[in-house]
């Protein structure tokens, strides 16, 4: 067992955190709505906070335990973390911050890891660059290097690609994905965002108001949840299986559910992944009503199961066969489509509106 | 320049130079206290240390002699365990300098430690690095500018320190005589070429002094 984690914590102006849970060889994702007390666990295990009540433990070694007011420094834990704003030294170059955590190690023991990391996290052609002038990508794979180099006992990532383009994310979270199983620690990875749980997530803890209410593997805790108002960057997230390449396209069979067309990728028929579409990103039509001659390739029918309306936008569930899709739609178009639930309809996307993830 | 000139000038810079020196010792700890841990009484601290800024200099080197001179709790304290005089010596000088020039540097100093991102510092410990390690490779480089403005303003201000220098250290030429003092005296001779030779060198040094903490941060920032 890697870590074991019982916390009681008041957060202040938060909720009361009561938690347990044990991080074996896996990334674990904390998943949850903003303000249910995510990022104080990962500062509670690292050290940052002291907790109220609780006990944590790595490696069968303990780090804190109240009941006999033990409480080890920061420094001794040899955790590692990832931040959302990356939080590097400004005041050194890339080499400087990868090999910051180093200062124990032997000169030539440094350089070899420090070039080992780099290598690892693709910055190794950044190391003399200072940090002024290099992209939100490049500064958190820095900030992954400079975590990693002194062989961290845990990773703990605190929603690491939010800010981020798209592309720019799922670079960063292939390569945790990978970095992961090569370097062999074990992580825990805060997000509210589907689609990065998926991702990086073998275990995922879904947290409200400072409770574990739902655990399991990413995709069926977040099937079983289904679409949460308050849940920012709302994806629909769908494993699928690579049917066949065409020109410049790649078919998808989503199991029990409709063929997706989504922009040509690399891997082998047969192969699954995941793919994700923005709930902002698909069209809502009347059954019958979708105009002949569009652009967009994926021109699916289903039937409206279920809409959640918030304010000036609602969330429409749609259900073909088996699969459950949530659309975005501001009110007054809701409106002007008299849709209901039991109304047949079409949703419209683009191929390029589908992002997606490697599975395996 | 005359031994007359030269030995208010090198006076100064050494009293300047001692005070300065005094001031970054003491200051640093007390301005990371205070921008770092919140206790009782931690505002009220902070503004008794920036009084000598609104003080007249008159009354701050009154208050001092109250304290260091030789019937003072301090003053008699030092002279009787350890034979050190303050008043009427240069050491009075640079005590009464120091205390003038503080809030110069603890203003910046503790404004620019407070501006560094305890984050920052968090990551370093994660790091494995210890508190001298985090306040010697973190917060130090970042707080930089503001620690090195500070210096620079005390230095400066401990060098045309007058009413405090003069109500502590006296005016004893040779021995406590300040190029402000030298200059306060030379005008009430009625020897305004002194004075300007005077005025003209405390700009000078002043101006290099200027010059190069713009080059340092210049340097520093790039």
């Amino acid at each position: 067992m890697a870590l074991q984690v019982q916390l009681r914590h008041q957060i202040r102006a938060g909720p009361r955190l009561d938690v347990t849970f044990r991080v074996d060889d896996e990334c674990v994702v904390l998943f949850g709505a903003s303000g249910a007390g995510k990022t104080t666990i990962l500062r509670l295990i690292a050290g940052l906070v002291r907790p109220d009540e609780g006990l944590v433990c790595l490696s069968e070694k303990v780090l804190c335990e109240t009941s006999k007011h033990f409480h080890e420094t920061t420094r001794k834990r040899r955790i590692g973390f990832i931040y959302q704003d990356d939080l590097l030294f400004p005041h050194l170059d890339v080499a400087g911050n990868v090999r910051f955590g180093l200062a124990c190690w032997g000169r030539t023991e440094a350089e070899h890891r420090l070039a080992e990391t780099a290598a690892l996290c693709h910055v190794d052609h950044l190391l003399s660059r200072s940090i002024e002038g290099l992209s939100g990508g490049e500064r958190q794979r820095v900030g992954l290097a400079r975590a990693l180099a002194p062989r961290p006992r845990l990773l703990l990532c605190d929603e690491p690609v939010s800010a981020l383009d798209v592309s720019g994310r799922d670079v960063l979270l292939q390569m945790l994905a990978s970095v992961r199983k090569t370097e062999r620690v074990p992580m825990i990875y805060v997000t509210h965002a589907p689609a990065e749980a998926v991702t990086v997530g073998d275990r995922l803890l879904l947290l409200d108001d400072g409770r574990i209410v739902e655990e399991g593997r990413p995709l069926d805790v977040l099937a079983r949840i289904g679409p949460r108002g308050g849940l920012a960057d709302l994806r629909n997230v769908h494993e699928a299986q690579v049917a066949a390449h065409e020109v410049g396209a790649t078919r998808l069979q989503v199991p029990g559910g409709p063929e997706l067309i989504v922009p040509r990728c690399g891997a082998a028929v047969g192969a699954r992944v995941v793919v994700t579409i923005r709930a902002d990103d698909v069209l809502l039509a009347k059954s019958g009503t979708a105009p002949l001659g569009l652009s967009a390739r994926n021109v699916i029918p289903g039937v409206v199961e279920r809409i959640v309306a918030h304010e000036e936008e609602a969330e429409v569930v749609v259900a073909t066969g088996s699969v459950r899709w949530v659309v975005s739609v501001v009110s007054p178009a809701l409106a002007a489509l008299c849709l209901h639930p039991g109304s047949p309809c079409t949703m419209i996307f683009k191929a390029r509106g589908c992002h997606l993830l490697p599975r395996d | 320049m005359t031994l007359e000139l030269s030995s208010p000038l090198l006076l100064s810079l050494r009293v300047a130079f001692f005070a300065t020196l005094l001031i970054v010792v003491f200051g640093l700890p007390i301005c990371l206290l205070l921008a770092r841990v919140r206790f009782p009484g931690r505002d009220l601290l902070g503004a008794l240390l920036a009084l000598p800024l609104v003080l007249p200099p008159t009354v701050l080197g009154f208050a001092l002699l109250a304290v260091f001179g030789r019937r003072g709790p301090v003053g008699s304290l030092l002279e009787g365990a350890f034979g050190v005089a303050i008043v009427f010596h240069e050491s009075g000088a640079v005590l009464a300098a120091a205390v003038a020039a503080f809030p110069l540097f603890f203003l910046p100093a503790r404004s620019a430690l407070a501006g560094v991102d305890q984050r920052l510092e968090d990551a370093a410990r994660l790091l494995g690095r210890g508190e001298w390690s985090v306040l010697r490779h973190v917060t130090l480089p970042l707080a930089w500018k503001g620690l090195m403005a500070g210096t620079l303003l005390a230095f400066t201000r401990a060098l045309g320190d007058f009413g405090a220098t003069l109500m502590l250290a006296g005016n004893i030429p040779g021995r406590t005589q300040t190029a402000p003092l030298a200059l306060y005296d030379a005008v009430n001779a009625g020897d305004p070429a002194r004075a300007w030779r005077i005025s003209a060198w405390l700009v000078s040094i002043a101006l290099v002094v200027a010059w190069f903490g713009q080059r340092g941060l210049e340097r520093r920032t790039h």
